[in-house]
């Protein structure tokens, strides 16, 4: 930093003009000197010693502002948002979902630990599911996380909503749990999944998720998830849930968390 | 009047064949004046600005214009521009298409005349109609493709930000909704399509497939293609 304060004084005492009067380093830059035009002057040595902490500033705050909390350094910004736009034609543009042959989830306001956490289970097979498996397994760790804070951070509109008049029972299973027939209580959804369905950490956001994509899961959850021979896998928490809804519950729940913002 | 009917086996005695023709064309006919009829209680139920209906003479005419082109039972015919299958096409994309060519949201000098020429009634019987037709694809061409194209199809390529066909398209190509049907369709076909997609569609609703086509390259086209066409 010495060399530039160097540079600057030997600059202004350079282009100081006949009157004598200090010309500002900046006009040196416009070219309004007179005794150097500023491409010459980065030409010469103490230019050179300005350039080069200059452009290390450009460089380290001149990306600031487009910056996200989503790039890290083994994740490049080209290959990242390469791998965005091909999870959106799938998930949608805004990550809201689709409804393909198959509901394809939303994944806007996710939380990245799930997001992280589901790609993994799709490499590792402990979540089954052949299209999503051959996606996961090209992922490194870091983009699986850069993923996650990416889809983290958009708020699209629910896509899907499921039929209105089940909206009040299944806000009531989400709230205060259900008794299953053969006993016991399940307790409400909130308790993990938060009041708005907001999700936490692991426990995924369900606000917003398409209909049908709820329904095939809690009624197909112990053929998806779990898979795994030997791995305990922490969406055994679910199983039992899963498998004590009846199909009229699973429904009503589904409707409801469909129609939430 | 020309009624068409399904390929008769090959081999049959004319006696025998003609039996068949009498019989199925007799079936064609019930299942038109069945839409006819169907579209002319709707009509006369229905209020003064809904659709003109037609009659069963009207549908079976356009079906078989529409067949002089797109194949006796609607499977696609190989002429100086191959001419995509529209049998067992989903109805609501079928619909769509026509649509879209009226309102020159997908491009075809051709295509835009016919679609200007239906009304919104007769777009449905057509897409109903074709939807029932089920005959064998027309061919399986480069075969020897068929295999990567299955894989790229089922599995997508990740390496390369390629989706999974399958996700949308369903693992038989059988489409849903506003989604096509692929399975069946013309290779040719289906290669010119995916290379200049964005030039003869500007329709919302296939501005998903951008993307995709833009992240295949012509040996994955050409794969995919083969796959499908072999597809029944």
């Amino acid at each position: 930093m010495m060399k530039v304060a160097r540079a600057f004084s030997a600059h202004s005492r350079a282009s100081r003009n006949p009157a004598g009067k200090a010309k500002s380093w900046v006009g040196a830059f416009a070219g309004t000197s007179g005794s150097q035009g500023w491409l010459d002057f980065m030409g010469t040595r103490s230019g050179i010693q300005l350039a080069l902490p200059l452009a290390m500033l450009v460089i380290v705050f001149g990306g600031a502002g487009r910056t996200s909390a989503a790039e890290t350094a083994a994740v490049s910004k080209p290959e990242l948002e390469a791998k965005i736009k091909y999870c959106e034609i799938c998930h949608g543009h805004s990550a809201e979902g689709f409804e393909g042959y198959y509901p394809i989830p939303r994944l806007a306001g996710q939380t990245p630990d799930f997001i992280k956490y589901s790609l993994q289970a799709f490499a590792e097979r402990t979540r089954t599911n052949n299209i999503m498996f051959h996606v996961a397994r090209v992922l490194s760790p870091d983009m699986m996380a850069a993923l996650g804070a990416h889809f983290h951070d958009l708020n699209a509109k629910p896509l899907g909503a499921g039929p209105t008049d089940l909206v009040a029972a299944g806000k009531e299973i989400f709230e205060t749990g259900v008794e299953p027939r053969g006993g016991g209580r399940i307790k409400s959804c909130s308790s993990c999944h938060g009041d708005n369905a907001e999700g936490n950490q692991d426990f995924p956001r369900l606000a917003g998720q398409l209909d049908d994509y709820i329904v095939d899961k809690l009624t197909n959850w112990s053929k998806e998830f779990g898979q795994h021979p030997s791995k305990m896998d922490v969406s055994r928490i679910m199983q039992p849930i899963a498998e004590a809804l009846t199909e009229a519950q699973i429904k009503a729940v589904a409707a409801y968390l469909s129609s939430l913002q | 009047m020309v009624l068409s009917f399904p390929s008769a086996p090959a081999g049959t005695p004319r006696e025998g064949c003609r039996r068949r023709i009498v019989k199925a064309s007799g079936l064609r006919l019930a299942l038109q004046l069945a839409i006819a009829v169907v579209v002319f209680a709707t009509a006369a139920g229905g209020a003064a600005t809904k659709a003109l209906a037609f009659s069963s003479h009207e549908l079976a005419a356009k079906i078989a214009y529409c067949q002089d082109c797109h194949g006796p039972a609607g499977q696609g015919y190989r002429g100086f521009y191959p001419m995509p299958r529209l049998a067992g096409q989903q109805v609501e994309y079928f619909e769509d298409q026509l649509r879209a060519f009226v309102e020159g949201r997908r491009l075809n000098s051709i295509m835009s005349p016919v679609a200007r020429s239906l009304s919104p009634a007769m777009m449905t019987a057509l897409a109903t109609d074709f939807r029932a037709f089920n005959p064998r694809p027309l061919g399986g061409d480069r075969r020897e493709l068929a295999a990567m194209g299955e894989k790229i199809f089922q599995d997508g390529v990740p390496e390369q930000n390629v989706p999974a066909c399958a996700a949308c398209h369903g693992p038989e190509a059988t489409g849903i909704k506003q989604i096509p049907r692929l399975s069946g369709q013309l290779y040719l076909y289906m290669v010119k399509t995916l290379t200049n997609f964005r030039k003869d569609r500007k329709e919302h609703l296939s501005d998903v497939m951008y993307p995709v086509v833009e992240s295949l390259n012509k040996r994955q086209i050409e794969a995919v293609a083969a796959y499908v066409s072999s597809l029944r």
